[in-house]
């Protein structure tokens, strides 16, 4: 690899056309067979999900493994997780954006991307997971002939409304950031058909001053409204928890904790996809090494943060002295529980102590590895905040352990093979990085 | 380049877009009125009966009082069906041979009971008692309508739960004296004062009523 | 008019045409949905009478006294009828061995009368047949014997004391002088009959009075078990356990496995029944029998020294009780001892008047069988191919038999192996009478027609003879005319209907002399393990194993649904290397059983026991190859003792799912069930409430409230089916309580203190006024009422079960699937269950929550009747289901507000606690801890 002197992010001889050349390439001059092969894999896993859904519609939720004291199962993590990954993308985007971290250039359209994949997915769970999924629509308060209205105390209701502005927020960010490509497309387009296609989204941007100074505006400005937003919105999902007296649950920790761990989660998965897109279409000079020093660095102070709020329940429970939690607590390292337990402290906080070492932040095996080490640990964080607490609640008589059933883990599985099919549409359609910003950043390089 | 799009482009543009904001709301407000349509709530619903019994003639006419027919009105939840035996005290005497009668003579004969289609039906975890409402003045013709004018039996009001509760907060001007109890005739439309006064004479307490296990169990 | 004119005056059964809107309320419940989302209503029709019924009103509860039979010992109760179909059972406050309480089998009786599994047409072989063929088969067969005086007839029944059917029995008699009858009963009293004999040389029956007796020793005697007379036993108990009315009495219970009474014991030890044996001479030697005490482990010398010591010393009445399971003599002996001890027991002559043992007359019958003697079996509502031990070959001894007939309200085994099936009406579908235990005896009025082709056991028994048949009423009536003074019948037959109680009509007391003191000797424990056989608190001897309700009921102790183990001491199961739930091969001889294993920490070393009734294969979809039938190891003398049995792993078994796996409180929990010497007892006194800042105390003139003593509660599962018949609580099947799910409203959950006493501690809805469950719902479908009730709005719940996952009591419960139509009764056609449903609560549709509402339906009837009379609500005036089936008055109900009201009385007790009290949810549903009266030696309490 020639090491380009004066760019500081970008590899290889890049100008303002090579990278239109390279980012518009898998899209407008598609040749993999590797991607149909991928394709139909997601596929298949997508089917399995869909199955599962229409099965647990059909039949109940007493397909899957809840019960009297553990009511909560498998979809609330899922749901948990994912919204987790879909807060990451959009807070990386606007927080480097704000920050006016460079880099960010090069990650910032496929992390929206994901986002915006993630939230949906993670949407469908709360509604999977209701023992009367036709009646979802109550949550929404609308004037009925019963003159009833939602019950605005309760946490879920809060969480409806912040995943519907964040999922709409999130599309309006992703579209004004892709405007601009959108054109490129629209204007490197090979047939006419194509060309209108793109035409139609790109709105008629021509690329005039006017079109840029507003266009920079809007963005700056959506993304100062994007990280409050994000903040809010895993912060109402820990709430979900928090807001209850059940023990290990009602802790104030939750908002703060919850945010990190999707910030956490997120990054990992932007670790894996941006080593997937950079290998798959080729973006070697755009996605470089440092990009992934750069987020390895994020993920090793993310889990040590995660640390510090593991560290600070254990502290406050023991501290506190209360029944309960100490219960709570000996439960959790002591229950039957506790080996996922510990595999979750390794995945979140130990494994990615390994970017200490400069070798390892540079060795795309070592970064996968501990990417996907993360995202099972934070999975398994998730599904031990509800089996903890309710399997070992406050009646010893109540007490009861959680067996999941095969439907648990089709849903759960299929959803990672709906996110890969969104992925991998997303590459074939549309630019997976930002060729505007990437322009931008090498006029500010002095390099355009 | 050429260009890609006429100028029309734009118009149609601007025209999709405002579209794809109008649509759904005009969809979820079509929605939510068709909770009040008479489609959904039944309101005016008259169905056909085995016989053409009306409550114009019986009522309106004669006089009957409701409670010679449904007669466990005052006691039980359930406001009662004449049995045929009750409709047979008359017509045994009265149109003994009219055409119309036959369903009532050949159940007296062999002992089927007639079916009646129910006009006025709540969903069945409602728990509606008659009796309580009678004995707190609440008329017959607070929910049954101007019975006294109806050839056939017609559902008078919406009998949606808003429907229930508006009275349910605010029972006052819904109330008569016990003697206008079954008199279709009158109108209750209380007075503030009257209303206070009925409402203590009848020792109502609205903060219970609206709890949901006054209806729902 | 009667009940029963009313009936037969009507074309058609009245559930087919009332103008029952909520029949179909599952399947409303989902049209409901429809309704919601912007559909038109189903629309519906409405059938009236033809005739002018003046006794029924649509929709309204009527309630009619009769009885029902538990081996034959009748027990007087209520019916609930709604719209001509029974929905619910209660207790009649005249009868004395009810008092107005029920116990679980009298709950679940009403689900027998509508089970889709009951026998529905007479049977030949397998082919269904019908009354005709069978009457003209059976008077053929017994015309036939009018040659050898009836000789070859054989009539088996079980434990018979309706005077009508005794009536009978002595016609046939007459008319066939050498008929042989026969009378058996799998859980026999003779070891007691035997006992009565030896101490008092003739047979008698005793009604042991626990309220009387200041110290109560029980060996091995399940006191507070199942039982015809658990209810009566345990009023009289609990009379005694509430140490602010009078001075408490002291139980002592040594048993095998831990039972309902050793749990509620002030000192409980376990021994193998060999032990309890030596214990027995060991105490009547304490007590001054001439007899060697034989050596006792130190903890059970202990036992018997202080038991010893309160029986004697102190002047009070003491009573000794001794179980089934134990020898003859050693009843003997207890007789002896109560005499020493002055015990408060009533005896009369028995009431059952056949002398032989139950053992013995099954064995002779079968030897007759065999012996060709026998040319045709009249099995009457018995069920000895299941019952009868496997030696005797009941079955191929049917064999020798030319004609067999079988008559019940199942077919079961013996209905099968019969040549004839006669299916029999329930007791709720025919007339009849019984006695009870003190001989009190009742009329038994159907509430509702036959709803199959079937016939009282009087049209049954008639059919034998050629005269033409008089209906039951009349068979009755002639009866109970003969009986009367001859003055107003008519007048006396009305009011004995409506009191259930037949006035005058207990046995007399019989005067006895004292007991003599029999031979005994001590027991020397054998090799291996001695089984020990009990009676099922859940299916009794299998008869009621085909209730649904029933089988889904936990077992008090082991919190078992749907079958039961074999208990074991850790130590044996140690030896034998078996872990709780493994499945075990039990040997005795050469009959052996497959049973899952389960280990009980109460349980005594050198024994194991086993429950009876369950292991059934010919009763149906419910009951078929649930658990094991534990009679299948019993010898032809039918003891409850079998020694010597062997137990070996047989590798992994599919264990009766249980409803509570921690039992053993860690001290850190330990305030969950307090436990309070009476000694330590302060005089009550108001306790200031403390400082609230959440909200100020109801304002309104009602806030419902409820206390449970748990110083009574016997754990007998009494409410927990009374629930369940009222507020229409469905059955999951073991599968689904295997998978940690289970329906139940009310749940008695079991503690135990490390070496310390427990206790029962049943655990409703807790109404909390600061409710965790309400807040949480996105709906508000989980809201609260102005009398301070936590309403569950089934309809507007749309289940996302944050509410049961903030509850920290866990009461609530969740439907998982479509529960009203789970099949629990395999592929027939359940519908027939769906008259059963009480029409004042909904039925909960797939996907919802519910739970305990303070059986709401009831409080809101009370509140209509109340303002329709222009008055408050009286005190009392409200039971919960819950509260009318408690025998021993352990939860009060009632108005907070009202200053006056019992329920304030039961927490102004210094017992009085709140559970989780720390949370703060301020429930509504409070506690009495448990009292104790331990022996004054600082031992364990």
């Amino acid at each position: 690899m020639t090491q380009d002197a004066t760019s500081r992010w970008l590899d290889g001889p890049v100008d303002l056309t090579t990278v239109s050349v390279q980012v518009t390439a898998p899209v407008l001059a598609p040749r993999n067979r590797g991607w149909w092969i991928a394709l139909c894999a997601s596929g298949l896993l997508t089917a399995v999900m869909v199955a599962g859904m229409v099965y647990s519609f059909e039949s109940g939720v007493g397909v899957w493994g809840n019960n009297t004291s553990v009511v909560w199962g498998f979809p609330i993590a899922n749901y948990v997780y994912w919204i987790g990954i879909g807060n990451a993308g959009t807070l990386i985007s606007a927080l480097l954006l704000i920050t006016r971290q460079k880099w960010r250039a090069s990650i910032n359209r496929f992390a929206e991307a994901m986002t915006l994949f993630a939230v949906s997915i993670a949407g469908v769970f709360p509604i999977l997971h209701l023992g009367r999924p036709m009646y979802f629509y109550w949550l929404a308060p609308f004037p009925d002939s019963h003159t009833l209205w939602p019950q605005w105390r309760s946490a879920l209701v809060w969480d409806f409304w912040a995943i519907l502005s964040y999922l709409l927020f999130s599309i309006v960010f992703f579209y004004v950031g892709l405007i601009p490509d959108l054109a490129t497309l629209r204007d490197r387009a090979r047939s006419k058909l194509v060309a209108r296609l793109y035409g139609v989204f790109a709105l008629g941007w021509r690329g005039s001053l006017l079109h840029w100074r507003t266009h920079r505006r809007l963005e700056f400005l959506m993304a100062c409204m994007a990280v409050p937003l994000v903040c809010s919105v895993h912060s109402i999902v820990g709430l979900d928890f928090a807001a209850s007296l059940m023990p290990g649950w009602d802790e104030s920790i939750f908002p703060p904790y919850f945010v990190v761990g999707a910030l956490f989660s997120g990054f990992a998965v932007v670790v894996m996809l941006a080593a997937w897109l950079r290998g798959a279409l080729g973006l070697q000079d755009i996605i470089t090494p440092r990009h992934f020093e750069a987020m390895a660095r994020v993920l090793v102070a993310a889990s040590i943060v995660m640390g510090l709020s593991y560290a600070t329940e254990w502290f406050s429970a023991w501290y506190g002295g209360q029944g309960p939690d100490v219960a709570q607590l000996a439960f959790t390292f002591g229950g039957p529980y506790r080996w996922l337990y510990f595999i979750m402290l390794f995945c979140n906080v130990a494994a990615s102590q390994v970017f200490w070492l400069r070798r390892a932040r540079t060795d795309m095996r070592v970064l996968i590895a501990v990417a996907v080490l993360i995202n099972i640990g934070m999975w398994l964080e998730r599904m031990l905040i509800i089996l903890n607490t309710l399997s070992h609640g406050h009646l010893p008589s109540a007490w009861r352990l959680f067996t999941p059933t095969l439907v648990d883990f089709a849903i759960l599985a299929g959803s990672f093979g709906f996110f890969a099919l969104l992925m991998l549409l997303f590459s074939r359609l549309l630019p997976v990085v930002s060729m505007h910003d990437v322009r931008k950043l090498l006029s500010e390089e002095g390099l355009a | 380049m050429a260009q890609l799009f006429d100028p029309s482009a734009n118009t149609f543009l601007r025209v999709v877009m405002l579209a794809l904001v109008v649509a759904p709301l005009v969809f979820v407000g079509g929605m939510v009125a068709s909770q009040w349509s008479p489609f959904t709530t039944g309101l005016d619903h008259t169905p056909e009966q085995p016989v053409p019994f009306s409550h114009k003639h019986h009522v309106g006419e004669l006089g009957l009082d409701c409670r010679y027919c449904h007669a466990s009105v005052e006691d039980t939840a359930f406001a009662g069906m004449p049995s045929t035996h009750i409709c047979m005290t008359c017509h045994s005497q009265l149109f003994t041979n009219v055409p119309m009668l036959a369903p009532v003579r050949e159940s007296l004969a062999d002992g089927r009971p007639l079916i009646w289609n129910r006009v006025n039906q709540l969903p069945d975890y409602v728990y509606f008692d008659h009796s309580i409402h009678i004995a707190k003045g609440v008329g017959c013709a607070e929910c049954h309508g101007a019975v006294h004018d109806m050839p056939l039996m017609r559902q008078a009001q919406p009998l949606s739960m808003g429907w229930c509760l508006s009275c349910h907060r605010d029972p006052g001007p819904h109330l008569r004296a016990q003697n206008a109890i079954t008199d279709t005739t009158f109108v209750a439309d209380n007075s503030p004062q009257q209303a206070a006064a009925l409402m203590k004479a009848y020792d109502i307490h609205p903060a219970h009523l609206t709890d949901c296990s006054v209806c729902h169990r | 008019m009667t009940r029963y004119e009313l009936i037969r005056g009507r074309k058609r059964p009245p559930t087919a045409w009332m103008p029952d809107r909520r029949e179909a309320l599952a399947m409303l419940a989902a049209g409901s949905a429809a309704a919601l989302a912007g559909c038109q209503r189903p629309r519906e029709t409405i059938t009236p009478f033809v005739d002018t019924a003046n006794e029924i009103a649509a929709g309204e509860a009527v309630r009619y006294a009769t009885a029902l039979e538990l081996s034959g010992y009748g027990r007087g109760v209520v019916g609930v009828v709604v719209d001509g179909r029974p929905i619910k059972v209660e207790g009649n406050a005249h009868h004395p061995s009810t008092l107005g309480a029920t116990d679980p089998f009298i709950e679940a009786a009403v689900l027998d009368l509508f089970d889709p599994q009951r026998s529905k047409t007479p049977m030949r072989g397998p082919v269904p047949t019908d009354w005709r063929a069978l009457g003209e088969a059976l008077r053929a067969q017994t015309a036939a014997h009018a040659t050898d005086r009836g000789a070859g007839i054989a009539l088996l029944t079980g434990r018979v004391l309706s005077p009508t059917v005794l009536k009978q029995v002595e016609a046939l008699t007459t008319e066939y002088p050498d008929l042989q009858r026969f009378r058996w009963e799998p859980l026999h009293d003779d070891a007691e009959r035997v006992g009565a004999g030896i101490a008092f040389g003739r047979a008698l029956a005793f009604q042991p009075r626990l309220d009387a007796a200041d110290v109560v020793v029980s060996l091995g005697a399940d006191l507070l078990g199942p039982g015809p007379d658990q209810i009566r036993m345990a009023r009289g108990f609990a009379r005694r356990r509430r140490p602010e009315s009078g001075p408490m009495s002291r139980l002592y219970a040594i048993d095998t496995s831990l039972t309902p009474t050793g749990v509620m014991a002030d000192r409980r030890e376990a021994g193998r029944p060999e032990l309890i044996h030596n214990a027995a001479i060991a105490l009547a030697a304490a007590l001054g029998a001439p007899l060697a005490a034989p050596a006792l482990p130190p903890a059970l010398a202990r036992l018997v020294a202080q038991a010893a010591g309160d029986l004697k010393g102190g002047g009070g009445r003491g009573l000794v009780l001794v179980g089934p399971a134990q020898a003859p003599e050693i009843h003997a002996l207890a007789h002896w001892m109560n005499g020493q001890a002055r015990a408060p027991v009533d005896v009369h002559a028995p009431i059952d008047p056949v002398a032989q043992n139950h053992a013995d007359s099954l064995l002779s019958l079968v030897q007759a069988m065999r012996a060709g003697a026998v040319k045709t079996l009249i099995v009457l509502d018995s069920d000895p191919v299941f019952g009868a031990p496997p030696e005797l070959g009941f079955r191929d001894a049917l064999r020798h038999v030319a004609f067999t007939v079988h008559a019940g309200l199942y077919r079961g085994a013996t209905g099968r192996a019969a040549m004839w099936h006669a299916p029999l009406s329930h007791a709720f579908e025919s007339w009849s009478d019984t006695r009870a235990l003190d001989g009190t005896a009742s009329l038994v009025q159907p509430l509702v027609a036959p709803l199959y082709d079937t016939r009282s056991a009087h049209a049954f028994l008639a059919m034998m003879r050629p005269a033409a048949d008089v209906g039951d009423l009349q068979r009755v009536q002639a009866t109970w005319r003969a009986g009367s003074d001859g003055g107003d019948f008519a007048g006396w037959w009305t009011n004995t209907l409506a009191a259930g109680v037949v006035p005058q009509s207990a046995a007399t007391p019989a005067t006895v002399p004292a007991a003599r003191l029999p031979a005994v000797t001590p027991a020397t424990t054998g090799p291996g393990l001695t089984l020990v056989l009990r009676p099922s608190p859940r299916v009794w001897d299998g008869r009621l194993a085909a209730n649904a309700w029933l089988q889904e009921t936990p077992d008090p102790i082991s919190k078992e649904t749907w079958g039961s183990s074999l208990a074991l001491a850790p130590a044996d199961a140690e030896a034998l290397k078996l872990a709780a739930g493994a499945a075990a091969t039990v040997r005795a001889g050469t009959r052996l059983i497959q049973v899952s294993v389960r280990i009980d920490p109460g349980h005594a070393q050198g024994a194991a026991s086993l429950q009876t009734g369950f292991g059934q294969v010919d009763l149906g979809p419910v009951a078929d190859g649930v658990g094991a039938n534990a009679f299948a190891l019993r010898d032809a003398s039918q003891g409850f003792l079998i020694q010597p049995v062997e137990v070996l792993a047989a590798g992994a078994a599919r264990p009766p799912p249980a409803t509570q796996h921690v039992f053993e409180l860690a001290p850190a929990d330990a305030g969950l069930f307090p436990v309070v010497a009476a000694s330590d007892l302060a005089p009550a006194k108001p306790r200031p409430s403390p400082p609230d800042l959440l909200t100020p105390p109801n304002p309104a003139p009602i806030a419902w409230a409820m206390v449970i003593d748990t110083s009574v509660c016997i754990g007998c599962n009494a409410c927990v089916v009374a629930c369940q018949a009222e507020n229409n609580v469905p059955v999951i099947g073991p599968e689904e309580i295997a998978h940690e799910r289970d329906m139940h409203w009310l749940r008695v959950d079991r503690y135990e203190h490390p070496g310390g006493q427990g206790g029962f501690q049943p655990v409703p809805c807790m109404q909390c006024e600061e409710a965790p469950c309400e807040p949480v719902c996105p709906v508000e479908a989980s809201v609260h009422d102005s009398e301070g009730l936590n309403d569950q709005v089934y309809n507007r719940c749309i289940g996302t079960r944050f509410c049961e996952s903030n509850c920290p009591y866990k009461v609530r419960r969740f439907n998982f699937h479509d529960n009203q139509h789970w099949p629990v009764f395999g592929q027939l056609d359940a519908r027939s269950i769906e008259a059963q449903r009480n029409p004042e609560v909904s039925v909960r549709a797939r996907g919802v929550m519910e739970k305990c509402t303070y059986c709401v339906q009831r409080i809101s009837a009370a509140r209509r009747t109340a303002e329709k009379e222009d008055r408050p609500i009286r005190d009392g005036e409200v039971t919960t289901a819950c509260q009318g089936a408690c025998p021993t008055q352990a939860i009060s109900f009632g108005n907070r507000a009202d200053p006056s009201a019992a329920v304030n009385a039961a927490r102004r007790d210094p017992r009085h606690f709140v559970l989780l009290e720390e949370l703060k949810t301020k429930p509504r549903t409070t506690y009495l801890a448990r009292a104790a009266n331990p022996p004054d030696d600082g031992g364990p309490r």
